[in-house]
């Protein structure tokens, strides 16, 4: 079941909310469990297996961890300090025991499913070079839907009440609804425990500003995907699958439609579950903030999926910088190379393995970890150079601080962004490399591959559209629904209405076109 | 040993050479420090005083003045 299809949006979507209404206020959260149940089965079947059984983990996991911090609160107090300490340190081992056999057990899970088959394969390219003829049977797996996303999110629950930021839920079924509530099982966003369990668990009453508010956002989702990503897949489809036919204006023009089409797609995605909870009166974590108004290209990474960098960052990066192998690195840096050398290294290191966390999260493949390494070495390069420009940024004319300047980073940050969306599309890494290369061979034929100037001209102004309301939000720092809410009713439900005409009237549908299924979806 | 103003500011310093922020001026929020400065100032913190990071002390808003990582620095130190 699709966000964007109609058994979504006007069966599935209605019905919840109507059993979710009547019921009582304490049965409220099982309505939402059968919901997303219902939605799990009929979108990915017998699948739903595999998160009954992570969900499982997750609960036995958060719930001996909190046994051991009851038990520590519950004997510690009245024990003298020397059995007290023992206590103590007792009961740290078994919970590291404990988290390190939860989270294992998750990731083992994804990796196991996602990543074997991609290891068995490289590890056959890397035998086949040697004498013997050995390989190995390469499984075939069908990856359960959204276990990119419910196993992250699993980790976060099990690491949360090991380090006592999430209270463990007491039964089962609030972890499984936790995992599995069908706005954010497929494609995010990455919610904490903490944050959304209050409204899961004890939902506000229902109302009609939820509704209308919800109902608004999701129309603004729908809008992005089926005006604009829809009509941009027929071009960038065309393009990237057939690369080899190509070369340079069409390839730019195809990959300025990719990131278009991603932007929109996701975002729009984005829009679709988050106002399909906010009906629900359940506030998930925002994915997007204006990214294409970065300065930089780590700016742009700090507005773009904002929840899988916020993820990465707390459970992967920062611990790995202060673990203890990264302080003996450091130790050692410091004694060889000096102090900075000590600060740094250890932490480009964990900043390395975090970009290739995130290249092979999008997929298991080499040009997964090429595009990873791209946004890292981007990164690096400017790390070694901000020394030496910060100590000459004193002496540079104000012009660093005019609007022209300004403007020249968001299209340098921009252009950046764009060449790591062709080696994302690419259809592997030769591919990704034969493009830019063919960047520099003119191209002779015409630029209306698979949609015509009008189809261009849509794309063109939806873009210019999105960019407005954009700049819109960065400069009144509120969302754009407040704003309207607080128009006069005419005014209201003539946006209202020529948002739905706007979808209606150039929505990519029909014979002509071939609506792609959400590309985070496949993540 | 108490930690000083001064030798949190000495230690921004080293991370991002010419950054000299007032006391309470806004340091995350601002894009002054982003997650790597962060870092590296942790390490630094770490070298330099002989401090035990956790992975709870590393939240934004103990970073997010000079004054801030100053009371993180103080409170790691006392424990």
């Amino acid at each position: 079941m699709s966000y964007n299809s109609f058994i979504y949006l006007f069966v599935f979507l209605g019905t919840v909310w109507l059993f979710w209404a009547l019921l009582p206020q304490k049965w409220r959260p099982l309505a939402l469990l059968a919901g997303s149940m219902i939605f799990y089965v009929a979108t990915a079947r017998r699948y739903v297996v595999f998160l009954l059984l992570a969900a499982g983990v997750t609960w036995a996991a958060g719930l001996l961890l909190g046994r051991l911090d009851e038990l520590q609160a519950a004997t510690g107090p009245s024990l003298p300090a020397p059995e007290r300490k023992a206590l103590k340190k007792r009961i740290s081992a078994m919970k590291k025991g404990g988290v390190a056999v939860g989270a294992a057990a998750l990731l083992g899970l994804l990796l196991w499913l996602k990543y074997l088959p991609f290891a068995l394969r490289s590890t056959n390219t890397l035998l086949a070079r040697l004498p013997g003829h050995v390989s190995i049977t390469v499984p075939n797996y069908v990856l359960p839907l959204g276990l990119s996303f419910f196993s992250l999110m699993a980790v976060s629950y099990v690491v949360d009440c090991y380090r006592g930021t999430a209270k463990p839920a007491a039964h089962y079924w609030q972890v499984l609804l936790y995992l599995s509530f069908w706005p954010h099982v497929v494609e995010g966003p990455f919610d904490r425990f903490a944050t959304v369990a209050p409204t899961l668990f004890d939902p506000p009453r229902p109302s009609y500003r939820a509704v209308t508010f919800g109902a608004q956002r999701i129309v603004w989702g729908m809008f992005k995907k089926v005006v604009i990503a829809d009509r941009a897949n027929m071009y960038v489809k065309a393009v990237f699958d057939d690369w080899t036919k190509y070369s340079g204006a069409a390839i730019v023009v195809g990959t300025l439609l990719y990131t278009l089409q991603l932007y929109t797609e996701f975002s729009g995605c984005m829009d679709i579950v988050l106002g399909s909870a906010e009906a629900f009166g359940v506030p998930l974590a925002e994915n997007f903030r204006q990214p294409f108004l970065s300065k930089t290209v780590g700016e742009f990474w700090r507005r773009w999926h904002i929840t899988l960098g916020a993820w990465l960052r707390e459970y992967l990066f920062q611990p790995l910088v202060i673990s203890k192998p990264m302080m003996r690195l450091g130790k050692f840096c410091r004694g060889k190379f000096g102090a900075a050398a000590g600060r740094n290294w250890p932490v480009w290191i964990s900043l390395c393995l975090t970009w290739a966390a995130i290249g092979l999260w999008h997929g298991a493949g080499w040009i997964y970890l090429l595009y990873g390494m791209y946004y890292f070495a981007i990164q690096f390069l400017g790390e070694l150079a901000e020394p030496t420009l910060l100590k000459l940024l004193p002496r540079l004319p104000g012009w660093r601080k005019t609007k022209g300047y300004q403007l020249f980073q968001v299209l340098r940050t921009f252009a950046l962004v764009n060449l790591g969306m062709l080696l994302f599309r690419a259809n592997g890494a030769q591919a990704a490399l034969q493009m830019l290369r063919s960047l520099a061979t003119p191209y002779a034929g015409s630029l209306l591959i698979k949609l015509d100037a009008r189809d261009l001209a849509v794309l063109a102004l939806g873009a210019l559209f999105l960019l407005g309301v954009d700049l819109w939000q960065a400069r009144h720092g509120v969302g754009l629904r407040q704003a309207v809410e607080k128009k006069p009713l005419p005014v209201r439900w003539g946006i209202y209405i020529g948002v739905v005409l706007l979808i209606m009237v150039f929505g990519a549908y029909g014979d002509n076109y071939d609506p792609a299924a959400f590309i985070y979806a496949q993540f | 040993m108490m930690h000083t103003i001064e030798e949190i500011n000495a230690l921004l310093a080293e991370v991002k050479p010419g950054l000299a922020p007032a006391p309470d001026e806004e340091l995350v929020k601002t894009g002054l420090l982003d997650s790597v400065d962060i870092m590296s100032l942790v390490m630094a913190l770490a070298e330099e005083f002989d401090l035990e990071v956790t992975p709870l002390d590393l939240k934004e808003e103990n970073f997010h003045t000079v004054t801030a990582i100053l009371a993180l620095a103080n409170r790691l130190e006392e424990e």
